[in-house]
Parts: structure tokens; sequence; C-alpha cells
């Protein structure tokens, strides 16, 4: 992508590397038994995991493609409706990046385990509170100190040039454009489409040798 | 991971503010920041703007300052880089050129730190996004925002014509109505950071 015109002089942006999804595989794996559970029984299980262990800590992970020159993330939709970002709750005591690891291994390739799998976690781009299991997060604290009940971790995962996404088949995965999530909250919830302001300070290396 | 991801912001009361001499916009409307924006390009090429984040805490919830121009209109402290000037240089040069008082003895030590947002504006109209659109070869703009780090201590002077306010993070968020969504984002855009409220 061209600039035109003059350039003023800085420290560079920090850089991030993308290939064409065209250089990515796609096959399918058995699903695991997702909790099925109504709405209102998920609430009360989230809540005494909460009264047992504290804070509940989910990971996620931005996985990054190019099409038609624009950077498209890689989202899971579930039965058809909702949208979500690959990743999950942390178990307790578990780091950050181990349990990305493992929920990026469990979703999206042929082994389960994340130890032969080479993920490489980059930054975390943003956060996300909720007060209560059942309201919207906010991307700070509750200002009113009252202690949250849930906290997401969004990170940037850097792909390699090319690697087999093995999906389970309750999951789609989709490359959605970032121009498509983008003030989309409705379609896919406020963490998706905040994504593009949580990458617009990096700028997008396109490496496509075609 | 490189960078810190802590920030000291300090209490609204630890910061002393006067006045100075009015700084007038140069446009006296969007249509004539349109048409001036037109007129820079065709000489100079994409403009590229920087603004700057200043942090101040109050009521343990950290809190932006936002110069308001007349009853609403609010913004970042920042502005267009000369052509070929330097980001962090024209940075503080807006900064001071804004908040500073002109004695020399007074001049804040800005201490700008990492870049937070990129908005990019393709055509000469209002509208930017956080990403330069697909089929976009020529954007008009540039805007980068970075995070400025401020001391325990400062002496700010704002224009009289300007107010100066401390906006709560949690009435700018998703406020795209009353502050545009440069400004209505940048929640999102620090919440990776962790915040240490001194008190005061």
């Amino acid at each position: 992508m061209e600039n035109g015109g003059a350039h003023a002089a800085g420290h560079s942006a920090a850089a991030v590397e993308i290939y064409p999804l065209s250089r990515y595989y796609f096959g399918a794996k058995d699903a695991f038994p997702d909790k099925d559970e109504n709405p209102l029984d998920r609430i009360q299980r989230l809540k005494s995991n909460f009264a047992s262990h504290g804070l509940r800590t989910c990971v996620l992970g931005v996985l990054l493609v190019e099409l038609f020159r624009h950077p498209h993330v890689l989202v899971l939709q579930v039965k058809n409706c909702f949208f979500k970002l690959p990743g999950g709750r942390l178990r307790p005591g578990e780091q950050d990046v181990d349990g990305l690891k493992r929920k990026l291994s469990r979703m999206l390739s042929l082994e389960d385990c994340a130890i032969n799998d080479n993920w490489q976690i980059g930054e975390c781009v943003g956060m996300w509170w909720r007060s209560e299991f059942e309201t919207l997060p906010f991307p700070y604290p509750p200002p009113n100190s009252r202690r949250p009940k849930e906290c997401t971790k969004v990170f940037l995962v850097r792909l390699p040039v090319s690697r087999q996404f093995v999906v389970p088949r309750h999951l789609k995965l989709l490359a959605v454009p970032l121009y498509q999530i983008h003030d989309n909250s409705e379609v896919y919830g406020p963490i998706i489409s905040g994504i593009p302001h949580l990458l617009s300070k990096f700028s997008f290396n396109i490496i496509d040798d075609d | 991971m490189g960078v810190s991801t802590v920030v000291n912001t300090y209490p609204l009361s630890s910061y002393t503010f006067g006045t100075k001499e009015p700084k007038m916009e140069k446009d006296t409307s969007v249509a004539d920041r349109l048409a001036r924006m037109k007129v820079n390009y065709m000489k100079e090429g994409m403009r590229t703007s920087v603004e700057a984040i200043l942090l101040v805490q109050e009521h343990n919830h950290p809190h932006i300052l936002l110069l308001q121009i007349g009853n609403t209109f609010c913004k970042l402290p920042g502005g267009r880089l000369k052509p070929g000037e330097n980001e962090i240089e024209g940075l503080k040069r807006k900064l001071s050129s804004k908040l500073a008082a002109n004695s020399p003895a007074h001049q804040p030590n800005w201490q700008v730190g990492e870049c937070v947002a990129v908005w990019w504006r393709p055509n000469f109209e209002t509208v930017m996004y956080p990403y330069c659109p697909p089929h976009i070869t020529k954007p008009k703009e540039c805007k980068k925002l970075f995070l400025v780090h401020l001391s325990e201590r400062e002496y700010f002077a704002v224009p009289r014509n300007l107010k100066l306010l401390a906006v709560p993070l949690f009435e700018l968020y998703d406020n795209v109505q009353r502050y545009g969504p440069v400004i209505s984002t940048i929640p999102q855009q620090l919440s990776r950071f962790q915040f240490n409220m001194v008190n005061a």
C-alpha cells in the first residue's frame, strides 16, 4: 500500500507480516462436546466457579491473513449464528500464553495438545472486563471499584507463511475483512468489532511472492 | 514485548492550569478545513497529523485531557506536521503551542510514549478509518495518536478561547455522538495498559 506524497519521519510502526489466505490449508476433525447448556445454567456455573476460584480470565487470539490486499481476521462461527475468536478460559494458575496455545490447538489443530504445535503468541493488544457475567464487557476495569468477575485478554498471534488448520465440525472458520468487522458490533459483538481499533497502530507487510 | 505497559497517572489536582492568549482555529467551517487540506495536499502530499493522549486520574479511573472549542466540539491536543518533520518533535511542538506557557522557564518536559492508534482519511471528506481501506492508494491524511506520559506536577497554560477538560474513559467509550470516532475508541486502545493510579 502506497502512502503517496510526503511522508513525515518518525519512529517505525510495529510491523506484522501477513500471508495470503491461499497459503493455508483447512480440514475438519470430530466435534468436541461443547457445553450445550442454556444461558441461565451457564451463568450459574460461572458464578459458582467465581465463588471458588475468583476472577475468570479468558484469552483470545487474533490470527490474520491477507486477501485482496486487506487484512482478514480468522473468526469461528458457532451454530451458524454467533461469532467468536479462537481462545477460551484459563485454568486456575495457568499462564496466559500457555492457555492460549492450548485453546488454539484444541480449536484449530489436528493435535489437541499444544506441545508439538508451533504457535507464536505476540503482544496483548486489548483487554475487556465484565462486572457481571450477564453484562457487556468494557475496555476498563469497573470504575466503581467493584471487583470484576471476568477479564478477557486479546493477543495478536503471528502466523507462519503456511500451516494447516483443522477445525472441529461444530465450528466454522471464516476469514473476515477488517472493513466488515469495523463498527459492526450488532453482528460480531464489541470484542471482535473492536479489533480494527486495536490493530490500527501496526503496519501490515503483505508477503506475497506471486 | 519491549515497551512497558505500566502508565503512571496522577490526580488532576496535582497539575496547575493558567491561561494564555487565544489560539484561533485556522478554518471556520468543516468545508473550509477540507478545502485547505486539498490545497496543502496539492503542494505537499499526504497530511500527517499527530495527537496526544494525556492522562490523569480521578476516583481511581483514567481521564483524558481534551480541548473544548466553543460549547461542544472536543479535540485532542496536536495538529499537522510540517513536511519532513519528525513525528515526536512535531508533537512536542504542538503540545507546547497549545498547552505550555510562553515563558521558556515553564516548558513541560513532554515524554512522548508509544503510538496507540493510526487513522486514515481516504478522500477530502470528514470520514476516517483505523485502517487504509482496500483500493485506496493515495490517502489524504494519516493521523497518529501517541500516549504522552505526564510528570507528577506540571503547569499548563490553556489558550483563553479553549477549555481544558478531563474526561473519564467510561464517558468516552462508545460515545461517538459526542466525541467522534477517534476519541470514543481510545478506551479500547488503552485497555492493554496497566494504570498505576498515584494518589495525591
